[in-house]
């Protein structure tokens, strides 16, 4: 009953089975509809607190601090943004941590189709269901609030460099996650990579306002591409700046997929090796 | 009949450090890790015809479960050879998966959240089923097993037995030519174990699959399987068709009957009793010597019986009475 290579090719059947795996993975999430709602009120509540903050400390306007080098509120849309793109992503290092761990993973290699291609298929699932409802839930707080809304343009390069730096987040968690394959837990590579994000991705302020020797290190590193640069198209939006990040994010994307592949790989000739 | 599977010699160790006691211990095993070699599986040999039902079973740790998963193609072994199916299976796991089915009694295959319709649709794309044919199979599977009323319900909220209902028709949508059980019937209760080893047996006598199960459940291995391969310390210490293996071995039943008197005096031919606590009788009984009716008729007719349950006795038993008459 199977097909034979001369009715579809083997790469466009994985392609049609990681396509079952994203809808799958929209639905389940759409279906949780409660879950999603809940994680948008979280977010909501975050951006609340957190801008609340810094439009304090901005209408301080203390010299010497980092919030007199920025536009009016414009930090308040960073944060929207950064937080956005961070509350949407899967916790697939768990997921793969638990596979692993478990033998879950087992089931799946019995099946002709490359699971992490599967499982990751199903989690960007997942993550675009959560990146719709977020994106909406700021747009309306924005509203809400009466804040000054950002230029059109700086709204969809910013929802772009949201989208790929969210799929970025994926393959940077799930880095952490296929470190279990040696570690069995992977929570202190994961704090390590959270930390990186915070300072390097800008989720702690944005990369601009860093000093030089840093802002040069966040910006070559991925952690920027991921988080920081789709903030600061809602901060200083440019055209030539946006294709800028969009370049470098799909050379990070290039660069930690094949990353992905490979420890995937050598976790995987390990595993076959040794077992569960 | 052509050989399914074909093992040779098949051998599988393991090689770890061994932790040392204390924090001394561990710091020292830093420098001077003390190596170990556990040899799980030690060179066993043996075929399956196409369309034969055969069991694995022994002990925890005899070395079935490495068995099965090196002839899944998820373990490489460290000698020996097998072909399932015409494949090697570690060289060409992604080949064999589309003529293996697998059951993982104790781990799902399908999507938790999702409903047991859209997993099966999943797996479509998965074995790239073409669309109309799957379509006649999966309804054919889905009327066979009894699963219809529960495929819009999310896998997550069916009970166990309906789950690994629908877990062996999601091995079977692909059309296998061999299924691999592994413990399909463990958590589930008496009426879901029957319903299940009735499906196993009708689906391969129709279908010609081949089945190769493992369980600590003698029931299965005697509903199921037609040939019983016992494994022990990663050897091969018997393999012949189950109807022998019943006669010698598996003719014991454990009766516990629980009394309103402290103690219950039962004297028949091939009975024994085994210690237990007060109000609670076990009964080890020889069913080639008595029946079970005529204990379980003896044990009402002296009255004051509350409950009586019939049992199997415990996989470990059996292989123990399999070594004690091996090495009479």
């Amino acid at each position: 009953m199977r097909s034979t290579p001369s009715f579809t090719s083997e790469r466009t059947a994985d392609l049609a089975a990681m396509a079952a795996a994203y809808r799958a993975g929209l639905a389940s999430a759409l279906a949780a509809w409660p879950v999603l709602l809940g994680r948008a009120i979280f977010y909501g509540v975050c951006l609340m607190v957190l801008v609340s903050f810094w439009d304090k400390v901005a209408a301080a306007r203390l010299p010497g601090t980092l919030a007199t080098r920025l536009p009016p509120g414009g930090l308040g849309v960073y944060i929207g943004v950064t937080e956005w793109i961070t509350l949407s992503i899967p916790a697939v290092q768990l997921r793969l941590e638990d596979d692993i761990r478990s033998g879950a993973l087992e089931p799946h290699l019995l099946r002709p189709k490359p699971y992490l291609a599967q499982m990751l298929a199903g989690e960007a699932g997942a993550m675009s269901a959560r990146l719709a409802m977020l994106g909406a839930a700021g747009l309306a707080l924005l509203i809400v609030t009466g804040r000054a809304m950002p230029a059109p343009f700086a709204l969809v390069s910013a929802g772009v460099l949201g989208v790929v730096g969210a799929t970025m987040g994926l393959l940077l968690y799930t880095l952490v996650g296929l470190t279990a394959f040696w570690l069995r837990r992977v929570l202190p590579v994961l704090l390590i990579m959270q930390k990186l994000i915070f300072i390097l991705g800008g989720l702690f302020a944005p990369i601009s306002l860093y000093p030089g020797w840093l802002h040069t290190l966040a910006a070559a590193s991925p952690f920027a591409a991921h988080l920081g640069f789709a903030g600061q198209a809602v901060l200083a939006p440019s055209l030539e700046g946006f294709e800028q990040a969009l370049a470098a994010q799909t050379v990070w994307l290039v660069v930690l997929g094949g990353a992905a592949a490979l420890i995937w790989r050598a976790g995987l000739t390990k595993l076959l090796k040794t077992g569960i | 009949m052509t050989p399914a599977i074909t093992v040779q010699e098949l051998r599988k160790s393991y090689r770890f450090s061994r932790r040392r006691r204390g924090a001394l211990g561990a710091l020292a095993g830093l420098f001077h890790p003390d190596i170990v070699d556990l040899e799980a599986v030690a060179g066993v040999s043996f075929d399956i015809a196409a369309g034969e039902r055969v069991a694995i079973i022994g002990p925890n740790g005899a070395g079935k479960s490495t068995t099965l998963k090196m002839l899944c193609g998820v373990l490489e072994p460290s000698g020996g050879d097998a072909k399932v199916l015409g494949h090697t299976p570690w060289r060409e796991r992604r080949a064999l998966a589309y003529e293996i089915g697998v059951v993982f009694g104790q781990r799902t295959q399908l999507w938790t959240e999702l409903p047991v319709r859209d997993s099966f649709a999943l797996l479509r794309r998965i074995y790239d089923q073409e669309s109309a044919a799957f379509a006649r199979r999966r309804d054919d599977l889905v009327e066979r097993f009894g699963v219809a009323g529960l495929l819009e319900q999310p896998v997550a909220r069916l009970s166990l037995g309906q789950r690994m209902r629908c877990e062996i028709v999601a091995s079977l949508l692909h059309a296998p030519r061999l299924l691999f059980l592994d413990e399909p019937t463990i958590g589930l209760d008496v009426t879901a174990k029957a319903a299940i080893r009735d499906f196993i047996r009708e689906q391969s006598a129709n279908e010609g699959q081949t089945v190769l199960l493992t369980s600590h459940d003698t029931r299965d291995i005697e509903l199921v399987c037609e040939r019983v391969i016992v494994i022990n310390a990663g050897r091969i210490v018997l393999d012949q068709p189950t109807d022998q293996l019943r006669r010698r071995f598996i003719a014991r039943k454990l009766v516990t009957l629980r009394s309103q008197s402290p103690t219950l005096t039962l004297e028949m031919p091939g009975v024994s009793r085994r210690p237990s606590e007060p109000h609670t009788t076990v009964l080890d009984i020889d069913t080639r010597e008595t029946r079970i009716e005529a204990v379980v008729a003896a044990a009402l007719a002296l009255g004051g019986i509350d409950d009586v349950t019939v049992e199997d006795p415990p996989m470990e038993e059996v292989i123990h009475e399999i070594y004690a008459v091996l090495h009479k």
